[in-house]
Protein backbone atom coordinates (compact mmCIF):
# COMPACT_ATOMS: atom_id res chain seq x y z
CA UNK A 1 0.00 0.00 0.00
CA UNK A 2 1.52 3.48 -1.02
CA UNK A 3 -0.82 6.18 -0.70
CA UNK A 4 -0.31 8.91 -3.64
CA UNK A 5 -2.72 11.73 -4.73
CA UNK A 6 -3.53 13.17 -8.45
CA UNK A 7 -3.94 16.40 -9.05
CA UNK A 8 -5.79 17.59 -12.27
CA UNK A 9 -4.47 20.83 -13.17
CA UNK A 10 -7.18 22.04 -15.66
CA UNK A 11 -10.00 21.48 -13.24
CA UNK A 12 -8.21 23.89 -10.03
CA UNK A 13 -9.75 26.90 -10.24
CA UNK A 14 -7.77 28.67 -7.40
CA UNK A 15 -10.25 28.66 -4.68
CA UNK A 16 -7.59 28.10 -1.80
CA UNK A 17 -10.37 25.62 -0.29
CA UNK A 18 -7.69 23.30 -0.26
CA UNK A 19 -5.29 25.90 1.21
CA UNK A 20 -7.87 26.92 4.10
CA UNK A 21 -8.99 22.94 4.71
CA UNK A 22 -5.65 22.02 5.79
CA UNK A 23 -5.28 25.43 8.08
CA UNK A 24 -8.15 24.06 9.73
CA UNK A 25 -7.85 20.49 10.03
CA UNK A 26 -4.24 20.65 11.37
CA UNK A 27 -4.90 24.01 13.69
CA UNK A 28 -1.71 25.45 11.16
CA UNK A 29 0.03 29.13 12.40
CA UNK A 30 -0.93 32.01 10.88
CA UNK A 31 2.87 31.66 8.96
CA UNK A 32 2.82 28.21 8.22
CA UNK A 33 0.79 26.87 5.07
CA UNK A 34 1.31 23.18 4.35
CA UNK A 35 -0.20 23.46 1.00
CA UNK A 36 0.79 26.23 -1.44
CA UNK A 37 -0.57 27.48 -4.89
CA UNK A 38 1.67 28.05 -7.43
CA UNK A 39 1.18 30.28 -10.33
CA UNK A 40 2.70 29.32 -13.47
CA UNK A 41 2.97 32.03 -15.88
CA UNK A 42 3.62 31.44 -20.00
CA UNK A 43 3.26 33.69 -22.50
CA UNK A 44 2.70 33.40 -26.30
CA UNK A 45 2.15 35.82 -29.11
CA UNK A 46 1.91 38.18 -26.32
CA UNK A 47 -0.67 36.36 -24.52
CA UNK A 48 -0.06 35.93 -21.04
CA UNK A 49 -1.88 32.89 -19.13
CA UNK A 50 -1.36 31.96 -15.71
CA UNK A 51 -1.55 28.58 -14.40
CA UNK A 52 -2.29 27.24 -11.31
CA UNK A 53 -0.14 24.45 -9.43
CA UNK A 54 -1.26 23.16 -6.28
CA UNK A 55 1.83 21.72 -4.60
CA UNK A 56 2.14 20.03 -0.92
CA UNK A 57 4.61 17.60 -0.05
CA UNK A 58 5.10 14.87 -2.56
CA UNK A 59 5.83 11.79 0.26
CA UNK A 60 9.01 11.09 -2.28
CA UNK A 61 9.32 7.31 -2.04
CA UNK A 62 13.44 7.99 -2.21
CA UNK A 63 13.11 11.35 -0.18
CA UNK A 64 16.09 13.74 0.69
CA UNK A 65 14.22 14.96 3.74
CA UNK A 66 14.89 11.56 5.39
CA UNK A 67 18.15 10.87 4.43
CA UNK A 68 19.29 14.08 6.16
CA UNK A 69 17.56 13.98 8.68
CA UNK A 70 20.29 13.58 11.53
CA UNK A 71 18.00 12.50 14.52
CA UNK A 72 15.39 10.20 12.89
CA UNK A 73 12.70 12.76 13.36
CA UNK A 74 11.70 12.72 9.77
CA UNK A 75 10.75 8.67 8.83
CA UNK A 76 9.11 6.65 6.00
CA UNK A 77 5.85 4.90 7.26
CA UNK A 78 5.67 1.58 5.24
CA UNK A 79 2.29 3.39 3.58
CA UNK A 80 5.16 6.03 1.80
CA UNK A 81 3.70 8.69 4.01
CA UNK A 82 6.88 10.62 5.16
CA UNK A 83 6.72 12.60 8.74
CA UNK A 84 7.98 13.88 11.31
CA UNK A 85 8.55 13.70 14.78
CA UNK A 86 8.57 16.87 16.08
CA UNK A 87 9.91 15.68 19.61
CA UNK A 88 12.55 14.45 17.61
CA UNK A 89 13.36 17.46 15.93
CA UNK A 90 16.20 19.42 16.53
CA UNK A 91 15.65 22.25 14.12
CA UNK A 92 19.06 21.68 11.97
CA UNK A 93 16.81 22.76 8.93
CA UNK A 94 18.96 20.78 6.45
CA UNK A 95 15.82 19.27 5.58
CA UNK A 96 14.49 21.96 4.69
CA UNK A 97 17.64 23.15 2.44
CA UNK A 98 17.64 19.33 0.75
CA UNK A 99 13.83 19.50 0.18
CA UNK A 100 14.10 19.92 -3.90
CA UNK A 101 10.43 21.12 -3.55
CA UNK A 102 10.42 23.23 -1.09
CA UNK A 103 7.84 22.08 0.47
CA UNK A 104 9.38 22.37 4.07
CA UNK A 105 8.82 25.48 6.70
CA UNK A 106 10.74 25.73 9.46
CA UNK A 107 8.40 27.37 12.65
CA UNK A 108 10.99 30.22 13.91
CA UNK A 109 9.59 31.38 17.11
CA UNK A 110 9.77 34.61 14.72
CA UNK A 111 6.78 32.86 12.73
CA UNK A 112 4.84 32.29 15.80
CA UNK A 113 2.61 35.06 15.97
CA UNK A 114 -1.28 35.03 16.61
CA UNK A 115 -3.76 35.52 13.69
CA UNK A 116 -4.45 38.77 14.95
CA UNK A 117 -1.04 40.29 16.21
CA UNK A 118 -1.54 42.14 19.54
CA UNK A 119 -4.85 40.44 20.46
CA UNK A 120 -5.34 37.60 22.35
CA UNK A 121 -5.41 33.91 20.78
CA UNK A 122 -8.46 33.18 18.92
CA UNK A 123 -10.61 29.92 19.95
CA UNK A 124 -9.11 28.66 16.98
CA UNK A 125 -5.75 29.10 17.74
CA UNK A 126 -6.73 28.15 21.52
CA UNK A 127 -8.17 25.18 20.57
CA UNK A 128 -5.08 23.82 18.17
CA UNK A 129 -2.72 24.81 21.08
CA UNK A 130 -4.32 21.58 22.63
CA UNK A 131 -5.39 19.51 20.07
CA UNK A 132 -2.31 19.77 17.60
CA UNK A 133 -0.09 21.85 18.60
CA UNK A 134 2.97 22.57 16.92
CA UNK A 135 6.49 22.96 18.55
CA UNK A 136 8.52 25.95 17.26
CA UNK A 137 12.01 25.13 16.82
CA UNK A 138 10.77 22.32 14.54
CA UNK A 139 10.35 22.27 11.13
CA UNK A 140 6.73 20.85 9.29
CA UNK A 141 5.36 19.86 6.50
CA UNK A 142 2.26 18.38 4.81
CA UNK A 143 1.65 14.55 6.42
CA UNK A 144 -1.16 13.47 3.86
CA UNK A 145 -4.02 13.59 6.66
CA UNK A 146 -1.70 10.70 8.35
CA UNK A 147 -4.36 11.07 11.62
CA UNK A 148 -7.69 10.89 8.92
CA UNK A 149 -5.68 7.86 7.08
CA UNK A 150 -5.18 5.76 10.36
CA UNK A 151 -8.58 6.41 12.10
CA UNK A 152 -10.29 5.47 8.90
CA UNK A 153 -8.64 2.45 8.28
CA UNK A 154 -8.83 1.36 12.03
CA UNK A 155 -12.86 1.63 11.55
CA UNK A 156 -12.47 -0.26 7.93
CA UNK A 157 -13.02 3.20 5.76
CA UNK A 158 -10.97 3.21 2.48
CA UNK A 159 -8.97 6.53 1.98
CA UNK A 160 -9.83 8.31 -0.99
CA UNK A 161 -12.84 6.81 -1.63
CA UNK A 162 -14.78 7.40 1.89
CA UNK A 163 -14.54 10.85 2.95
CA UNK A 164 -13.57 10.44 6.90
CA UNK A 165 -10.37 8.42 5.91
CA UNK A 166 -9.42 10.78 3.24
CA UNK A 167 -7.18 14.39 3.40
CA UNK A 168 -9.00 17.22 4.08
CA UNK A 169 -7.65 19.14 0.97
CA UNK A 170 -9.41 16.45 -1.03
CA UNK A 171 -12.74 16.40 0.63
CA UNK A 172 -12.36 20.13 0.25
CA UNK A 173 -11.78 20.61 -3.26
CA UNK A 174 -15.00 21.70 -5.06
CA UNK A 175 -13.64 20.79 -8.46
CA UNK A 176 -12.60 17.68 -7.69
CA UNK A 177 -9.10 18.18 -9.17
CA UNK A 178 -7.52 16.32 -6.31
CA UNK A 179 -7.75 12.35 -6.02
CA UNK A 180 -6.53 10.51 -3.16
CA UNK A 181 -5.86 6.51 -3.42
CA UNK A 182 -3.52 4.01 -2.95
CA UNK A 183 -0.58 3.78 -5.57
CA UNK A 184 0.01 0.69 -5.53
CA UNK A 185 -3.58 -0.50 -6.04
CA UNK A 186 -3.68 -0.85 -10.18
CA UNK A 187 -6.77 -0.55 -9.77
CA UNK A 188 -7.45 2.67 -7.81
CA UNK A 189 -8.54 5.66 -8.55
CA UNK A 190 -5.39 7.40 -8.40
CA UNK A 191 -3.38 4.67 -10.51
CA UNK A 192 -6.03 4.58 -13.48
CA UNK A 193 -5.55 8.62 -13.94
CA UNK A 194 -2.30 8.12 -14.05
CA UNK A 195 -2.57 5.60 -16.46
CA UNK A 196 -4.93 6.70 -18.39
CA UNK A 197 -4.27 10.65 -18.55
CA UNK A 198 -0.40 10.30 -18.63
CA UNK A 199 0.15 11.47 -15.02
CA UNK A 200 3.93 13.40 -14.68
CA UNK A 201 5.68 14.01 -11.66
CA UNK A 202 7.18 17.00 -10.48
CA UNK A 203 10.95 16.52 -11.30
CA UNK A 204 10.92 13.34 -11.76
CA UNK A 205 14.61 13.53 -12.94
CA UNK A 206 15.56 13.90 -9.41
CA UNK A 207 15.04 10.44 -8.92
CA UNK A 208 13.42 10.82 -6.09
CA UNK A 209 9.51 9.86 -6.84
CA UNK A 210 6.77 11.41 -6.04
CA UNK A 211 3.84 10.53 -4.71
CA UNK A 212 1.73 13.15 -6.23
CA UNK A 213 0.93 13.26 -9.48
CA UNK A 214 -0.30 16.07 -12.14
CA UNK A 215 -2.46 15.52 -14.97
CA UNK A 216 -2.96 17.63 -17.59
CA UNK A 217 -0.18 20.12 -16.92
CA UNK A 218 2.88 21.02 -18.74
CA UNK A 219 5.27 19.44 -16.31
CA UNK A 220 7.57 17.26 -17.74
CA UNK A 221 7.71 15.83 -21.25
CA UNK A 222 3.87 15.53 -21.80
CA UNK A 223 2.64 18.90 -23.78
CA UNK A 224 -0.65 17.48 -23.24
CA UNK A 225 -2.45 20.54 -22.01
CA UNK A 226 -0.68 24.07 -21.04
CA UNK A 227 -3.45 25.83 -19.73
CA UNK A 228 -5.79 25.79 -17.39
CA UNK A 229 -9.34 26.52 -18.48
CA UNK A 230 -10.84 29.84 -18.98
CA UNK A 231 -13.06 29.86 -15.98
CA UNK A 232 -10.01 28.81 -13.56
CA UNK A 233 -8.09 31.60 -14.58
CA UNK A 234 -8.81 34.45 -12.65
CA UNK A 235 -6.85 37.19 -14.72
CA UNK A 236 -9.23 36.75 -17.78
CA UNK A 237 -12.24 35.62 -15.62
CA UNK A 238 -12.41 38.18 -13.12
CA UNK A 239 -12.39 41.23 -14.86
CA UNK A 240 -16.28 40.22 -16.51
CA UNK A 241 -17.31 39.05 -13.50
CA UNK A 242 -15.93 40.95 -10.72
CA UNK A 243 -17.66 43.95 -9.21
CA UNK A 244 -14.30 45.05 -7.32
CA UNK A 245 -12.53 44.75 -10.28
CA UNK A 246 -14.58 47.55 -11.86
CA UNK A 247 -14.76 49.51 -8.84
CA UNK A 248 -11.05 49.63 -8.33
CA UNK A 249 -10.45 49.82 -12.03
CA UNK A 250 -12.76 53.83 -11.41
CA UNK A 251 -10.56 54.54 -8.08
CA UNK A 252 -7.35 53.82 -10.30
CA UNK A 253 -8.05 55.46 -13.05
CA UNK A 254 -9.40 58.84 -10.86
CA UNK A 255 -5.70 58.61 -9.34
CA UNK A 256 -3.90 58.29 -12.29
CA UNK B 1 7.53 36.42 -2.02
CA UNK B 2 4.39 36.18 -4.33
CA UNK B 3 2.65 33.31 -5.70
CA UNK B 4 4.11 34.16 -9.12
CA UNK B 5 8.13 33.77 -7.71
CA UNK B 6 7.70 31.17 -5.24
CA UNK B 7 10.09 28.11 -6.69
CA UNK B 8 8.34 29.32 -10.26
CA UNK B 9 11.65 31.10 -10.41
CA UNK B 10 15.13 30.44 -9.11
CA UNK B 11 14.89 31.07 -5.77
CA UNK B 12 17.85 31.61 -3.50
CA UNK B 13 18.43 29.43 -0.20
CA UNK B 14 18.03 31.99 2.73
CA UNK B 15 17.95 29.10 5.72
CA UNK B 16 21.75 28.76 6.01
CA UNK B 17 22.81 32.27 5.12
CA UNK B 18 19.91 35.30 6.15
CA UNK B 19 18.77 35.90 9.64
CA UNK B 20 20.56 33.07 12.03
CA UNK B 21 21.55 31.11 9.15
CA UNK B 22 24.56 33.41 9.58
CA UNK B 23 25.63 31.68 12.16
CA UNK B 24 25.99 28.66 9.92
CA UNK B 25 28.20 30.63 7.45
CA UNK B 26 30.47 31.59 10.83
CA UNK B 27 30.39 28.02 12.13
CA UNK B 28 31.42 26.43 8.83
CA UNK B 29 34.38 29.28 8.26
CA UNK B 30 35.43 29.01 11.96
CA UNK B 31 35.34 24.66 11.24
CA UNK B 32 36.96 25.42 8.09
CA UNK B 33 40.27 27.59 9.93
CA UNK B 34 40.52 25.37 13.08
CA UNK B 35 40.32 22.04 11.41
CA UNK B 36 43.01 23.46 9.17
CA UNK B 37 45.25 24.84 12.20
CA UNK B 38 45.16 21.24 13.89
CA UNK B 39 45.89 19.47 10.95
CA UNK B 40 48.33 21.61 10.07
CA UNK B 41 49.95 22.13 13.86
CA UNK B 42 50.12 18.19 14.63
CA UNK B 43 51.55 17.13 11.20
CA UNK B 44 54.60 20.02 11.77
CA UNK B 45 54.72 19.31 15.79
CA UNK B 46 53.59 22.45 16.91
CA UNK B 47 51.57 21.95 19.96
CA UNK B 48 50.22 25.95 20.18
CA UNK B 49 48.98 26.11 16.78
CA UNK B 50 47.14 22.23 17.31
CA UNK B 51 45.40 23.97 20.95
CA UNK B 52 44.15 27.11 19.09
CA UNK B 53 42.79 24.95 15.88
CA UNK B 54 41.00 22.90 18.77
CA UNK B 55 40.05 25.75 20.95
CA UNK B 56 38.50 27.02 17.52
CA UNK B 57 36.64 24.33 17.30
CA UNK B 58 35.39 23.71 20.35
CA UNK B 59 34.96 26.77 21.83
CA UNK B 60 33.55 28.84 18.74
CA UNK B 61 32.55 26.41 15.61
CA UNK B 62 30.03 23.86 18.01
CA UNK B 63 28.64 26.03 19.86
CA UNK B 64 27.04 28.49 16.68
CA UNK B 65 25.62 25.43 15.56
CA UNK B 66 24.42 25.09 18.71
CA UNK B 67 22.77 28.59 19.17
CA UNK B 68 21.59 27.75 15.37
CA UNK B 69 19.21 24.89 16.51
CA UNK B 70 16.01 25.49 16.80
CA UNK B 71 15.66 23.21 19.82
CA UNK B 72 19.69 23.09 21.12
CA UNK B 73 18.80 20.74 23.72
CA UNK B 74 18.42 18.09 21.75
CA UNK B 75 21.57 18.04 20.62
CA UNK B 76 22.04 14.53 22.12
CA UNK B 77 19.51 13.18 19.69
CA UNK B 78 22.29 13.51 16.61
CA UNK B 79 24.67 12.00 18.18
CA UNK B 80 24.85 7.71 18.04
CA UNK B 81 23.31 5.16 19.98
CA UNK B 82 20.53 8.15 20.27
CA UNK B 83 20.21 7.98 16.52
CA UNK B 84 21.31 5.98 13.46
CA UNK B 85 20.80 8.44 11.08
CA UNK B 86 24.63 8.67 10.52
CA UNK B 87 24.52 6.08 7.83
CA UNK B 88 22.80 8.76 5.53
CA UNK B 89 23.29 11.82 7.11
CA UNK B 90 26.53 14.06 6.52
CA UNK B 91 24.97 16.56 9.93
CA UNK B 92 24.84 13.28 11.80
CA UNK B 93 28.28 12.50 10.72
CA UNK B 94 29.77 16.50 11.28
CA UNK B 95 27.61 16.14 15.11
CA UNK B 96 29.46 12.49 15.38
CA UNK B 97 32.86 13.49 14.42
CA UNK B 98 32.99 17.10 15.88
CA UNK B 99 31.96 15.75 18.90
CA UNK B 100 34.68 12.72 18.90
CA UNK B 101 37.10 15.84 18.04
CA UNK B 102 36.31 17.67 20.71
CA UNK B 103 36.99 14.87 23.04
CA UNK B 104 40.05 12.95 21.55
CA UNK B 105 41.98 16.29 20.75
CA UNK B 106 41.56 17.28 23.94
CA UNK B 107 43.52 13.87 25.43
CA UNK B 108 45.50 14.57 21.84
CA UNK B 109 46.90 17.76 23.44
CA UNK B 110 47.49 16.45 26.92
CA UNK B 111 49.74 13.51 25.75
CA UNK B 112 51.21 15.81 23.05
CA UNK B 113 51.89 18.74 25.96
CA UNK B 114 53.50 16.03 27.99
CA UNK B 115 55.56 14.27 25.34
CA UNK B 116 57.33 17.56 24.20
CA UNK B 117 57.44 19.56 28.09
CA UNK B 118 56.92 16.84 30.56
CA UNK B 119 59.20 14.23 29.06
CA UNK B 120 62.03 14.50 31.62
CA UNK B 121 60.00 13.78 34.63
CA UNK B 122 58.48 10.98 32.88
CA UNK B 123 60.28 6.74 33.36
CA UNK B 124 60.65 4.76 30.39
CA UNK B 125 58.13 2.71 30.39
CA UNK B 126 55.67 5.85 31.29
CA UNK B 127 57.47 7.67 28.07
CA UNK B 128 57.14 4.59 25.90
CA UNK B 129 53.08 4.44 27.44
CA UNK B 130 52.77 8.35 26.98
CA UNK B 131 54.29 8.18 22.91
CA UNK B 132 52.35 5.48 21.91
CA UNK B 133 49.26 6.66 23.47
CA UNK B 134 50.35 10.00 21.71
CA UNK B 135 50.40 8.23 18.52
CA UNK B 136 47.15 6.77 18.52
CA UNK B 137 46.04 9.93 19.39
CA UNK B 138 47.35 11.52 16.84
CA UNK B 139 46.09 9.15 14.07
CA UNK B 140 42.56 9.46 15.86
CA UNK B 141 42.43 13.73 16.02
CA UNK B 142 43.78 13.56 12.36
CA UNK B 143 40.78 11.35 11.19
CA UNK B 144 38.17 13.33 13.12
CA UNK B 145 39.78 16.49 12.20
CA UNK B 146 39.16 15.62 8.42
CA UNK B 147 35.89 14.63 9.03
CA UNK B 148 34.99 17.53 10.76
CA UNK B 149 36.53 19.73 8.41
CA UNK B 150 35.14 18.26 4.87
CA UNK B 151 31.45 17.28 6.94
CA UNK B 152 30.88 20.47 5.57
CA UNK B 153 31.47 20.10 2.05
CA UNK B 154 29.36 17.07 1.36
CA UNK B 155 26.79 18.00 3.50
CA UNK B 156 26.36 20.98 0.69
CA UNK B 157 26.89 18.74 -2.05
CA UNK B 158 24.04 16.24 -1.10
CA UNK B 159 21.71 18.91 -1.75
CA UNK B 160 20.11 18.14 -4.85
CA UNK B 161 18.47 20.86 -4.38
CA UNK B 162 20.84 23.48 -4.76
CA UNK B 163 22.85 22.30 -8.03
CA UNK B 164 25.56 24.57 -7.71
CA UNK B 165 26.04 23.09 -4.34
CA UNK B 166 25.52 19.42 -5.69
CA UNK B 167 29.30 18.98 -7.15
CA UNK B 168 31.70 15.98 -6.04
CA UNK B 169 34.06 18.82 -6.59
CA UNK B 170 32.81 21.06 -3.50
CA UNK B 171 34.15 19.05 -0.53
CA UNK B 172 37.28 19.34 -2.24
CA UNK B 173 37.09 23.15 -2.43
CA UNK B 174 36.35 23.72 0.87
CA UNK B 175 38.78 21.12 2.51
CA UNK B 176 41.55 22.63 0.29
CA UNK B 177 40.57 25.94 1.30
CA UNK B 178 40.69 25.11 5.15
CA UNK B 179 44.21 23.56 5.08
CA UNK B 180 45.82 26.61 3.03
CA UNK B 181 43.67 28.86 5.67
CA UNK B 182 44.99 26.45 8.59
CA UNK B 183 48.67 27.23 7.12
CA UNK B 184 48.73 30.79 6.87
CA UNK B 185 47.21 30.95 11.12
CA UNK B 186 49.97 28.67 11.56
CA UNK B 187 52.50 31.32 10.18
CA UNK B 188 50.55 33.75 12.49
CA UNK B 189 50.94 31.32 15.36
CA UNK B 190 54.39 30.19 14.57
CA UNK B 191 55.28 34.57 14.77
CA UNK B 192 54.25 34.91 18.20
CA UNK B 193 55.13 31.81 19.56
CA UNK B 194 58.27 30.56 17.53
CA UNK B 195 58.79 26.91 16.93
CA UNK B 196 57.70 26.98 13.18
CA UNK B 197 59.54 27.12 9.94
CA UNK B 198 57.84 29.98 8.65
CA UNK B 199 59.62 29.76 4.97
CA UNK B 200 58.48 26.02 4.61
CA UNK B 201 55.35 26.84 4.91
CA UNK B 202 55.08 29.87 3.17
CA UNK B 203 56.06 27.65 -0.10
CA UNK B 204 53.70 25.04 1.27
CA UNK B 205 50.82 27.80 1.19
CA UNK B 206 52.20 29.13 -2.22
CA UNK B 207 51.53 25.64 -3.38
CA UNK B 208 48.12 25.08 -1.82
CA UNK B 209 46.80 28.86 -2.78
CA UNK B 210 47.92 27.64 -6.49
CA UNK B 211 45.62 24.47 -6.19
CA UNK B 212 43.04 26.53 -5.18
CA UNK B 213 42.97 28.73 -7.83
CA UNK B 214 42.37 25.85 -10.12
CA UNK B 215 39.91 23.92 -7.80
CA UNK B 216 37.88 26.81 -7.68
CA UNK B 217 38.30 27.90 -11.12
CA UNK B 218 37.28 24.05 -12.30
CA UNK B 219 34.34 24.24 -9.89
CA UNK B 220 33.06 27.40 -11.66
CA UNK B 221 33.60 26.07 -14.98
CA UNK B 222 31.82 22.74 -14.24
CA UNK B 223 28.81 25.07 -12.80
CA UNK B 224 28.11 26.73 -15.89
CA UNK B 225 27.26 23.73 -17.99
CA UNK B 226 25.62 21.33 -14.92
CA UNK B 227 22.73 22.80 -14.82
CA UNK B 228 20.74 26.85 -15.99
CA UNK B 229 20.36 27.03 -12.06
CA UNK B 230 23.79 26.23 -11.20
CA UNK B 231 24.99 28.59 -14.08
CA UNK B 232 23.02 31.37 -12.93
CA UNK B 233 24.66 30.97 -9.36
CA UNK B 234 28.12 31.00 -10.99
CA UNK B 235 26.88 34.54 -12.73
CA UNK B 236 25.60 35.76 -9.64
CA UNK B 237 28.96 35.00 -8.50
CA UNK B 238 30.54 36.57 -11.36
CA UNK B 239 28.37 39.10 -12.69
CA UNK B 240 25.78 39.69 -10.25
CA UNK B 241 25.08 40.70 -6.37
CA UNK B 242 28.26 38.87 -5.19
CA UNK B 243 30.90 39.91 -7.43
CA UNK B 244 32.13 42.30 -5.74
CA UNK B 245 32.43 40.19 -2.60
CA UNK B 246 34.16 37.46 -4.43
CA UNK B 247 36.35 39.45 -6.72
CA UNK B 248 37.31 41.61 -3.87
CA UNK B 249 36.88 39.12 -0.68
CA UNK B 250 38.34 35.73 -2.36
CA UNK B 251 39.90 36.39 -5.54
CA UNK B 252 42.45 39.77 -4.68
CA UNK B 253 42.30 39.24 -0.96
CA UNK B 254 42.08 35.64 -0.41
CA UNK B 255 44.41 34.49 -2.88
CA UNK B 256 46.15 37.34 -4.81
CA UNK B 257 47.68 39.05 -1.93
CA UNK B 258 49.06 36.19 0.07
CA UNK B 259 50.38 34.58 -3.06
CA UNK B 260 52.30 37.88 -3.67
CA UNK B 261 53.19 38.58 -0.46
CA UNK B 262 54.32 34.59 0.00
CA UNK B 263 56.15 35.04 -3.97
CA UNK B 264 58.09 38.57 -3.00
CA UNK B 265 59.14 36.25 0.32
CA UNK B 266 60.52 33.29 -2.28
CA UNK B 267 62.16 35.95 -4.51
CA UNK B 268 64.11 38.10 -1.75
CA UNK B 269 64.29 34.82 0.89
CA UNK B 270 61.92 36.39 3.34
CA UNK B 271 59.13 38.79 4.07
CA UNK B 272 59.06 41.74 7.15
CA UNK B 273 56.52 40.56 10.00
CA UNK B 274 54.68 43.29 8.83
CA UNK B 275 53.31 41.86 5.19
CA UNK B 276 52.87 38.84 6.53
CA UNK B 277 50.55 40.09 8.74
CA UNK B 278 49.16 41.85 6.11
CA UNK B 279 48.95 37.94 3.96
CA UNK B 280 47.76 36.26 7.13
CA UNK B 281 44.79 38.44 7.42
CA UNK B 282 43.86 38.94 4.15
CA UNK B 283 44.12 34.62 3.86
CA UNK B 284 41.62 34.59 7.06
CA UNK B 285 39.35 37.21 5.57
CA UNK B 286 39.62 35.03 2.20
CA UNK B 287 37.97 32.22 3.93
CA UNK B 288 35.15 34.20 5.14
CA UNK B 289 34.60 35.58 1.77
CA UNK B 290 34.86 32.17 -0.47
CA UNK B 291 31.92 30.32 2.21
CA UNK B 292 29.94 33.53 2.53
CA UNK B 293 29.88 33.69 -1.21
CA UNK B 294 29.00 29.66 -1.64
CA UNK B 295 26.06 29.87 0.34
CA UNK B 296 24.84 33.23 -0.79
CA UNK B 297 24.73 31.85 -4.68
CA UNK B 298 22.90 28.52 -3.67
CA UNK B 299 19.36 29.25 -5.97
CA UNK B 300 17.10 26.56 -5.74
CA UNK B 301 16.22 25.00 -8.79
CA UNK B 302 12.87 25.81 -10.21
CA UNK B 303 9.73 23.59 -9.86
CA UNK B 304 8.35 23.65 -13.13
CA UNK B 305 10.26 23.73 -16.10
CA UNK B 306 9.51 26.34 -19.05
Amino acid sequence: MKWGMVIDISKCMRCHGCVAACRVEHFLPFSIAWVKLIAFETEERNVVDVTTYPVRCNQCADAPCVDVCPTEATYQRDDGIVAIDADKCIGCRYCVVACPYQNRTFFSKKRNVNYFPKHPETRFEKMGNVLYPHQTGTTQKCNFCMERIDDGLAKGLKPGIDKDATPACVNACQARALTFGDLDDPDSNVSKLIRDRKGTQIRAELGTDPSVYYIDSKIGQYYTSNKAPKEAQTGHYMPDKSSVENRAKEIFSKKT
Amino acid sequence: MVTHEWMVKPMQQTEWIKGEGLLIWLAEVFSSLGTGLYLVSMFIGNWWGAAFGWAIIVLIKLPLHLIYLGKPVRFWRALPPFTGAWRTSWIARGFFFSTLFAGIGFLQLITSYLMLYQNGEMAGTTLTTVAGLDLILKILGGFTAIMTAIYCGFMMSFCKSVPFWNTGLLPIVIMNAGIADGLALLIGVGMWGGGVDIIMLESVTRILLLVNIILIGTYLLNSTYQSDTAKLSSKELLVGKNALLFWVGVVILGIAVPLIISLLGYRTGGVSHSLQIIAIVCHTMGAFALKYCILNVGIYKPLLAK
